[in-house]
């Protein structure tokens, strides 16, 4: 049993590092070189109605003062709204429409990487160093080092263009309409009851899952056979064999169990190149999530934007490992001390 | 007969060198690590080569009327022509001394800078410790990609791909600082730190003499993993529009080049190449980094992000 203490102890430990990850964000935008005034007001706009953008948007306030009121706004969860992207919009909604999206995708792509890369490290592991093994880590180490902005491209060429087979962007067709209840395309559809738009979200989003499940099952194929590997070798392996229990289920009850402990820790750790990669899938497949909005907000100057985008995938990233964090404890409970 | 009598004996000297080490000579059997040597022996190779063969004024300019548009892959143009009717082939070549040079001045820095906090953290303890390893916790806390995208932007346009070099090396330094902070805690605890200090060495010998030396292990490792990340997000960055100017022949602009303006109207090559050699060029510096980490302890389990 995982105890109280610990993971109140870790919520805690929450605060600290999200007060810095604020600091950063707001470190970053003031060093940046461009001024917002003048983006708000156009590159155009006369001298005194920049200078009165400036002022309204307190941008003429002692440095300290900035920083307290927007540590106020991040802690009432007010980001503004934005200048560039959907102008007017407050940034809070742009969020709360995108973010859904690219959950949605990191989601299935890492559910998409743990069902290809469990199975392949743990043959892996149990036939190592035979051709089965051999292959496996070569194509882990392929998977990691192909960029998804070229693979995801060649998919593309291939299933869609080539083959006909897959659509080459977006989510869904742009013959259906679904009212967005959770945000998520597939869970829509399905509570709208429409079975003909989800089987187009599906084709939709099969590359994308694919090409960012690629780099997900690597990963984790690669950790599983190393962890695995060493799981074989313990004395309670050779114990539950020597009992006359069969080589299949003492890997799959015995070791499975003990092996995956570490691979949830790579899981949390990776949460961060699965939420890069998604930034990178989005733009391939032309897909609006958040991923998509950061950059089109950092290329378009829209600072309000970038600040809460960076901000939520920082907070995504530190509750994934804080929700790892304690999953491990409850799997292995010496981890607490 | 004198140049016979000494090849042996140079050779002689490098194999006990090679005995010597257990961790040379394990990752040397490794064939894995040694491909991947032998892929990046070749593209610095190359690298070298076409920025000395190659003049970048050409490689830059539009080459109407000197080659064909859009040319499919032929003995002439073994890597095709591109939209602007340009050579692939030097350009690709070209693009290898980019991710070399630039991979090279990220890696380098962000090991100087992340080696500097984490030997200073390990050593002084309490209030600096403290200090420098929460920021790095805090850098920690941003999914990589997304706070190297955030960060390009502090720096001014004119930099062009230096802006990613800076951007990366700002996100890369605290994993050197933290692995290296953790080899210097274990070394001072070793009872010759306290020898050297009996012995009354000041603390930057002590430290660039007796700490330094003993973590190079960690560090090499991660640096060779982090080589391979850091060609990899530079391309990133050019292919979000971060870095690289347009025409500029650095893998990830070609990249992003070739899949907006080739790929879906037939030109495939255009991307396919510059892209075929950034992948390899990745997994040659993963080969050897995982072969080295294998050598150096075959249980140990640092990931890279």
């Amino acid at each position: 049993m995982v105890s109280k203490q610990f993971v109140l102890k870790r919520l805690l430990l929450l605060f600290p590092v999200l007060f810095g990850v604020a600091t950063v964000v707001f470190a970053i935008l003031h060093l940046s070189p461009g001024d917002p005034a003048v983006t708000i007001a156009g590159e155009r706009a006369s001298q005194e109605f920049i200078n009165e953008v400036r002022s309204d948007l307190g941008l003429d306030d002692p440095l300290w003062q900035q920083y307290l009121r927007f540590l106020g706004d991040v802690v009432s969860l007010d980001f503004g709204q934005s200048y560039q992207v959907q102008r007017g919009t407050p940034v809070g909604e742009i969020l709360a429409n995108r973010l859904p999206i690219t959950i949605e995708l990191a989601l299935l792509g890492e559910v998409a990487g743990l069902l290809f890369g469990l199975p392949l490290g743990i043959l892996s592991a149990v036939k190592q160093d035979t051709w089965a093994d051999h292959l496996t880590r070569i194509g882990a180490l392929s998977g990691i080092s192909v960029p998804i902005y070229w693979s995801g491209p060649l998919l593309i060429l291939l299933f869609a263009q080539v083959l006909g087979l897959l659509p080459t962007s977006g989510r869904i067709g742009s013959a259906y309409f679904v009212e967005a209840t959770t945000g998520f395309i597939l869970v829509d559809t399905l509570l709208a009851g429409n079975v003909e738009a989800f089987r187009s979200a599906v084709t939709h989003l099969a590359l994308p899952v694919v090409v960012l499940g690629i780099y997900q099952m690597a990963l984790i194929s690669r950790m599983m056979r190393s962890s695995m590997v060493e799981v074989i070798r313990q004395d309670y392996m050779r114990t539950a064999r020597a009992k006359g229990q069969g080589a299949k289920i003492t890997v799959m009850k015995h070791g499975l169990r003990n092996a995956f402990i570490p691979v949830i820790t790579v899981i949390g750790i990776q949460f961060g190149s699965l939420l890069g990669g998604a930034v990178l899938t989005e733009t391939v497949f032309e897909i609006n999530g958040i991923g998509t909005l950061l950059v089109d907000a950092i290329s378009r100057s829209d600072y309000p934007v970038v600040q809460a985008t960076v901000l939520v995938f920082a907070v995504l990233y530190t509750l994934v490992n804080l929700g790892v964090d304690v999953t491990y404890s409850i799997l292995d409970p010496r981890i607490e001390q | 007969m004198s140049t016979e009598t000494q090849t042996p004996a140079v050779d002689r000297g490098i194999v006990e060198r090679i005995r010597a080490s257990p961790f040379l000579s394990q990752l040397l059997s490794n064939r894995l690590a040694v491909a991947g040597l032998a892929i990046i022996a070749l593209v610095a190779a190359l690298a070298v080569y076409a920025r000395f063969t190659y003049d970048l004024e050409t490689l830059l300019a539009t080459q109407f009327g000197v080659n064909p548009a859009e040319a499919s892959p032929t003995a002439e143009y073994p890597f095709g022509t591109d939209g602007q009717a340009r050579d692939i082939l030097p350009r690709v070549l070209y693009g290898a001394w980019y991710a070399v040079l630039y991979g090279t001045v990220t890696v380098a820095a962000s090991t100087v800078l992340g080696v500097g906090l984490g030997i200073v953290a390990a050593y002084y303890g309490d209030l600096t410790d403290n200090v420098i390893m929460r920021t790095m916790d805090v850098l920690l806390s941003f999914p990589s990609l997304l706070l190297a995208l955030a960060l390009v932007t502090i720096f001014p346009d004119e930099l062009g791909l230096w802006r990613a070099v800076g951007a990366l090396t700002l996100v890369y330094t605290p994993r050197f600082a933290r692995v290296v902070r953790g080899a210097a805690l274990k070394v001072l605890e070793d009872e010759y730190t306290d020898a050297t200090r009996a012995l009354g060495a000041t603390d930057p010998r002590l430290l660039l003499r007796h700490v330094l030396p003993n973590c190079l292990a960690p560090i090499t490792v991660q640096s060779t993993l982090n080589y391979g990340l850091a060609i990899i997000d530079i391309a990133a960055l050019s292919f979000l529009g971060f870095g690289a100017s347009p025409g500029e022949p650095t893998w990830g602009m070609m990249l992003s080049n070739g899949v907006e303006f080739g790929l879906f109207s037939g030109a495939w090559w255009w991307s396919f190449f510059p892209g075929l050699a950034l992948a390899l060029t990745v997994l040659g510096f993963n080969l050897l980094g995982d072969g080295m980490r294998d050598a150096l302890d075959p249980r140990m389990r640092e990931t890279v992000d």
